[in-house]
């Protein structure tokens, strides 16, 4: 995480990445193969299914106390690790 | 009996539809097929193998008319089997599945499962419509929005294994006293159908099946031994569960060829036999993993890596995780002249078994041991 005046407030992608890589058990994977506008789920990108949708969101849950509560918002939110950055921190600073 | 999107927040109708892609129109087109004695080919079109397979097959071969349903499974090894079911089959089975279920009455049926198995349709299809009851579906469902729809009254969630833990795992602050819980596919641990029903006050019926048997036994919440189905007869034979009922397939294509199936059917569990109605499942045969509830065959794994060139044989070995969702990783084991890497295997894994992503840590530049009849049995 980054820290600004000495106080954590941003996530970075390569916490998520990190967090992805072992919370999914992805462990033949390194950082840098997964680019920040990479697709997460689908053919062309990570190929990550439903049941590691699932997963994504209990990972999120539990490192960075973030919510998702339905599947309509997640698509967007789920789509790289860029969206999905950009909404764990905006939630972050919502709930503060 | 009602369909309702929920993704769309309406009801369909039941009805034809031609390329059935999302839940609810597979449902739709699955349930118009079985009210009109229309047959219908089941299976699940992501797999491009499974596609691929079916479309290698004669054709005129494949309708048979005196059935209801042409499933398509991944088999034991890698090959899939067909597997008729008619619509008989369908309604006992929905029947027993019923009378285990007693006195409790349900006003409707959320289902996260997709209509393309035999657990899907029949117990999240037929079963709703002999009993009058909507079916809530939607394409993809979180654990919160499935612990919102388990708080309404008298709902029975048709679910896998995954949902439970998940739903352990987010320990949401709410109870589904007047639900119930049905999930088949793969066993739910002990542990976490006690951590369930304390957390939730609710219980989870777990179905013990499969497509050529249809359902053999069933257990609730934490127990750890099988009650057999009514008119279930079970045997063994070295350790593996036979099963004789009348839900039990007729008629199999299996190696490309129609095959009749005589009773009773052998499977591939292994079990150890309580009584004439109880049994204990032990385990099962050792080269096939459950992947998110889909049937994996490790050896046609192995088969697939050692086409690849430079490398000349491969192991795989099933790690447990019990808190994933995915709880068995595979460990694969290669021995060759080239470095296989995680992300070519993924691409070669994905042409064979489509949208699922399956877990597995590679081990490359590995002595695959074989004993005298040349069988793999560790490595170094």
């Amino acid at each position: 995480m980054k820290k600004v005046y000495g106080v954590k407030i941003l996530v970075t992608t390569n916490d998520l990445k990190e967090k992805i890589i072992d919370g999914l058990g992805l462990e033949d994977i390194e950082l840098d193969e997964i680019e920040d506008d990479m697709a997460l789920f689908g053919e062309d990108g990570l190929g990550l299914d439903s049941v590691d949708a699932i997963e994504l969101t209990l990972i999120l849950e539990k490192e960075f106390g973030v919510k998702v509560t339905n599947m309509e918002e997640s698509s967007s939110i789920f789509a790289t690790p860029n969206t999905l950055v950009t909404y764990i921190n905006e939630y972050k600073e919502s709930s503060k | 009996m009602k369909i309702y999107d929920m993704d769309k927040k309406k009801y369909l109708t039941i009805q034809k539809f031609d390329n059935p892609t999302r839940k609810v129109e597979q449902l739709s087109d699955v349930l118009y097929h079985f009210e009109n004695d229309i047959f219908k080919i089941i299976y699940d079109k992501s797999q491009p193998a499974l596609v691929k397979y079916i479309n290698s097959l004669d054709q005129d071969m494949l309708k048979q008319d005196d059935f209801q349903f042409l499933y398509f499974t991944s088999g034991t090894t890698g090959t899939p089997t067909g597997v008729y079911k008619t619509k008989q089959n369908s309604l006992k089975q929905s029947k027993a599945l019923m009378k285990t279920l007693g006195d409790m009455k349900f006003k409707r049926v959320v289902t996260t499962v997709p209509f393309v198995h035999i657990y899907g349709v029949d117990i999240g299809g037929v079963m709703p419509l002999d009993l009058d009851l909507d079916v809530y579906t939607k394409e993809n469902f979180l654990p919160e929005e499935l612990a919102v729809e388990a708080q309404v009254e008298g709902t029975l969630i048709v679910t896998t294994p995954i949902f439970i833990k998940a739903l352990n795992r987010i320990k949401k602050d709410v109870k589904f006293t007047n639900s119930l819980f049905l999930t088949a596919t793969a066993p739910v641990p002990i542990e976490d159908a006690k951590e369930f029903k304390e957390h939730y006050d609710c219980s989870v019926m777990q179905l013990f099946a499969s497509t050529e048997t249809g359902l053999m036994g069933y257990k609730q919440d934490d127990e750890s031994i099988l009650n057999t189905y009514e008119g279930v007869s079970i045997g063994e034979d070295d350790g593996m569960l036979n099963i004789s009922s009348p839900l039990v397939t007729q008629q199999i294509i299996k190696d490309k060829k129609l095959q009749d199936v005589i009773q009773p059917f052998q499977t591939e569990d292994i079990v150890e036999i309580l009584d004439e109605h109880r049994f204990k499942l032990i385990g099962r045969s050792s080269n096939l993993a459950k992947i998110a509830g889909k049937r994996i065959s490790t050896q046609q794994i192995e088969n697939i890596i050692e086409m690849i060139d430079g490398i000349k044989s491969v192991l795989i070995k099933i790690k447990m995780d019990d808190r994933a969702l995915k709880d068995e990783i595979l460990n694969i084991y290669i021995e060759g002249d080239i470095e296989l890497k995680g992300k070519m295997l993924r691409e070669i894994l994905k042409e064979h078994f489509g949208s699922i992503n399956i877990p597995f840590k590679l081990h490359n530049h590995k002595k695959i041991l074989r004993n005298s009849i040349g069988k793999k049995i560790g490595f170094e």
